[in-house]
């Protein structure tokens, strides 16, 4: 096992709250700790951080330990549980987990889904608690019988013995459940792999066709009422005025309440809450972006560029460039929103979050109670995209609840969620390149300047300037470049920044892969070609590439008007290459025709779902590339709904291909590497269609446009 | 006191004259299938059928409805034996799925009108936003529903 620093625990518990039957879960506390008997393992059910439950009846829960957002990952937990369980896929249900730290992924800082790391994290627990479960079930079997347990064999929700016949995990469930923990459960040889790897249909599909499916807003609790906020439109700014006795004056409206940062407004439904706050009409003063606007963005960073000055280059041929993207938006579907309950001393939360544990620390703050009095409640999310990192809206809806002492469903309505979001920052970032007399780069100087994400969680980070989350995706590329930099200069402007899908990745693809496509051209060879030659010590790279020119047909001859665009980049551990293919009609109209995408992410679970979020997460790049852009103006946002915040529709989205490589390799995520390969296959591929290089997103304010 | 038809259910409701059906739906009769996106028309996730006709409910008063048949994404069957809901599964369309009743109801109002739509009127006419971006697969799922009813029908 890699935890080190953590000695895995199982243990085993048939509790109250789980009923009869068969409950097992890891810990991931230190051994220590139960030894020296700082942690009680008194408390029942899935507060012990139990992870399956398998009841009387035979049905399967899986407590899911990540947030499902629509990446699948409560589908693909399940298949690596139910492969080593030897379960009856039909008898699979899911859970999202409480807060509990016991549910926290072993590869990430806190209990949070982000990172495109689910898999890679809960791969081998999952399977663990999955052989444990089995070998349990035998054994219960084998006594039950009175035969050796080797006779005994899990096969589809039954053990099976030749003479005795069959029992249902249901029927042996609790006898099981009374069982010791084996501490080295064998696991399945991956040849004998029966549902990993194939493209099951998603559990939760069919409840997201018939409505059934319930998200954040959907929760109804007795005697609940519906609140809306409003927040500074200058960042930082606070309440001035407000009119509360025309907000009174609104059927309905129940109550007004401050909130950190803004102001809520309760009343019995949502409409009658918006109205209740068009009426207050709230007044805020002061804030730290006040004189900010997009110009003197721009001037932010290339200032700091300028002061980083630039290198000496030494060779043949010399390309000099700026890049240049806008603050983006998540603007995920389902607005932010929270439901709290909060009693004298009880706190209930239902939240579309994809972080539990600073849900359940900002609620411990805000009501005073001990976590064993608070219960977080994840729902579906309607989208996440690293937003729902975030957990301003928890604070809020709390906070009104506790005033109130009544459950509270509080509702951004799309205007807040479009101006009070964490944006994925603005950047810059300026590339000297020397090519050699083979035209290939010999020397590659690249400098950054953005914002950091990190330094609000991590002070320190801003006092070195360092974020290697500002970086990723620009400081390490795979090709064989001599002399080869990347330096990154941390500005402040002011304006919340946060975890935007594919994170760094999202800017320094398109910076890197549209520099490099710049040199390609400069030395007029071909892009693939010259990327090849660039991969000769990167096997993996040089195949996910050819994989994708040759699914693409590179190199054929287009019709009139048409370009490829190729890309290629690493991210989340996952290897992707993409080519586009689009025409031009000698203006600025643009045609996407066809997009193919090779990814090589070590292990596939559910190739299907794999394959929904390449397309996913290369749509998402694409809007962003297109149309999107977060503006400022007198230190506000000027965007407010999908009206003037312009989002990717169907008529513009190409058809997309995917071809998977399984390598074998570690285990990369699947949800994030798609996105960053949008914006440099689109840019590269305006290139070779027209002639013309964009080196700034998003592509509309070059008065490019979809036909 | 106003009576709206509901999913072939009467409802009795007190709704002031500028409520949008939204939320009368989702807040005073507690059918939550119908997602709240944008309130202003843009994104689709609010969509509903008023006699037939796809309606993006957040920009539709309530008291406008009065009389007809109103279906939500609950009033198609709650098996999911609706072509368009099995054209869905069987791609496996949906992602986080938020959007997915509003792409569904504009669907299926589309194709009882025109059945065997173009690709042109297919573009044309669905435009409801999908922020997880499986519009690929919607575009096969209006396809391959296109196909059950054909097949139905012949
Ligand atoms: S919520 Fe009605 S169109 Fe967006
Ligand atoms: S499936 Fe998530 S918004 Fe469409």
């Amino acid at each position: 096992m890699k935890n080190n620093y953590l000695k895995r625990r199982t243990f085993l518990t048939t509790s109250a709250l789980a009923g009869a039957g068969l409950s097992i879960g890891f810990n991931f506390m230190p051994e220590a700790a139960f030894a020296a008997g700082t942690v009680t393992l008194e408390k029942s059910g899935v507060k012990l951080g139990l992870w399956v439950r398998i009841s009387p009846d035979g049905i399967i829960t899986l407590i899911a330990p990540s947030s499902e957002m629509g990446q699948g990952v409560n589908t693909s937990l399940s298949m690596i549980l139910a492969e080593e369980l030897e379960a009856d896929w039909s008898k699979i249900k899911t859970e999202t987990a409480p807060a509990n730290s016991d549910f926290k992924n072993p590869d990430q800082p806190m209990q949070l889904t982000g990172g495109s790391a689910s898999i890679k994290g809960f791969w081998e627990p999952l399977r663990e608690v999955g052989a444990a479960a089995r070998e349990m079930l035998k054994t219960a079997a084998a006594q039950k019988w009175d035969v050796p347990v080797s006779e005994c064999k899990a096969q589809s929700g039954q053990i099976i013995h030749a003479e005795k016949g069959v029992l249902n995990y249901g029927e042996l469930a609790t006898v099981a459940g009374k069982l010791d923990v084996p501490s080295d459960p064998p696991l399945k040889a991956e040849i004998d792999f029966r549902l990993i790897g194939k493209p099951l249909p998603s559990l939760d599909f069919p409840d997201k066709v018939t409505g059934k499916a319930q998200y954040g807003i959907d929760v109804r609790l007795p005697g609940m009422l519906f609140g809306t906020v409003r927040q500074s439109p200058v960042f930082g700014g606070e309440v001035l005025s407000y009119d509360e006795a025309a907000a009174k004056k609104i059927t309905g409206v129940k109550a007004i309440v401050p909130v950190p940062n803004g102001i809520a407004v309760v009343a019995d439904n949502t409409w009658h809450a918006k109205k209740g706050m068009e009426a207050l009409n709230p007044q805020f003063q002061g804030g730290v972006t006040q004189d900010l606007d997009s110009t003197k963005v721009s001037k932010i960073l290339r200032t700091a560029l300028d002061d980083e000055g630039k290198e000496e280059i030494k060779a043949e041929q010399v390309l000099d460039l700026e890049y240049e993207v806008p603050y983006l938006a998540h603007a995920t579907m389902e607005p932010m929103n929270c439901t709290a309950n909060v009693g004298k001393n009880f706190c209930e939360v239902w939240a579309p979050t994809q972080n539990q544990e600073m849900s359940m620390d900002v609620t411990e703050d805000i009501t005073g109670l001990d976590e064993d009095q608070i219960q977080i409640h994840t729902t579906l999310l309607g989208g996440g995209f690293g937003r729902r990192i975030e957990v301003d809206y928890v604070t809020q809806a709390v906070t009104v609840s506790k005033v109130l002492q009544k459950p509270v469903q509080l509702i951004w309505m799309r205007e807040e969620d479009m101006q009070h979001d964490f944006y994925r920052p603005a950047s810059m970032s300026r590339f000297q390149i020397g090519l050699g007399t083979d035209g290939l780069p010999v020397q590659w100087e690249n400098q950054l300047a953005l914002p950091s994400i990190l330094k609000r969680y991590i002070p320190p980070m801003g006092w070195i300037g360092f974020d290697p989350t500002s970086t990723e995706g620009a400081s390490e590329l795979p090709y064989d470049i001599p002399d080869f930099d990347c330096d990154y200069s941390m500005v402040d402007i002011g304006v919340p920044v946060g975890f935007w899908r594919s994170v760094g990745s999202s800017h320094n693809a398109f910076y890197t892969e549209c520099a490099l496509d710049e040199s390609v051209h400069a030395a007029n060879q071909d892009p693939f070609e010259y990327r090849r030659k660039l991969l000769e010590e990167a096997p993996r790279f040089r195949k996910v590439l050819e994989e994708v020119a040759q699914k693409a047909k590179w190199g054929r001859k287009l019709p009139e008007g048409h370009g490829l665009g190729i890309a290629l980049h690493k991210s989340f551990g996952s290897i992707v290459g993409a080519v586009l293919e689009i025409s031009a009609n000698g203006s600025n109209e643009i045609k996407l025709h066809k997009a193919w995408l090779s990814i090589d992410c070590g292990k596939v679970i559910n190739p299907d779902t794999i394959r929904a979020q390449m397309q996913g997460g290369f749509i998402f790049g694409l809007s962003a590339a297109l149309g999107e852009e977060i503006t400022l103006k007198d230190g506000r946002i000027e965007q407010s709904n999908f009206n003037d915040y312009s989002v990717l529709r169907m008529n513009g989205a190409p058809e997309i291909s995917v071809s998977i490589i399984e390598s074998g390799e570690e285990i990369g995520g699947v949800g994030e590497p798609g996105t960053p390969l949008a914006a440099p296959a689109l840019a590269n591929a305006i290139f070779a269609a027209t002639g013309k290089r964009y080196r700034s997103l998003p592509l509309s304010k070059h008065g490019i446009v979809l036909a | 006191m106003q009576t709206l038809k509901i999913n072939g259910v009467q409802h009795q409701i007190d709704v002031e004259d500028d409520m949008p059906l939204l939320w009368v739906l989702r807040d005073v009769v507690g059918l939550t299938g119908t997602k709240f996106g944008c309130g202003i028309g843009e994104c689709g996730a609010c969509t509903v059928h008023i006699n037939g006709a796809a309606v993006r409910s957040c920009s539709f008063p309530a008291i406008a409805a009065v009389g007809a048949e109103i279906t939500t994404i609950e009033g198609l069957p709650q098996n999911g034996e609706h072509p368009v809901q099995k054209a869905w599964l069987a791609e496996q369309v949906p992602q986080c799925g938020y959007c997915q009743p509003g792409q569904i109801m504009a669907t299926s109002a589309l194709l009882a009108n025109n059945p065997q739509p173009s690709a042109d009127e297919i573009e044309a006419n669905i435009t409801n936003l999908c922020r997880c971006g499986t519009y690929d697969r919607v575009r096969r799922g209006i396809q391959h529903a296109s196909e059950l009813i054909k097949e139905k029908g012949a």
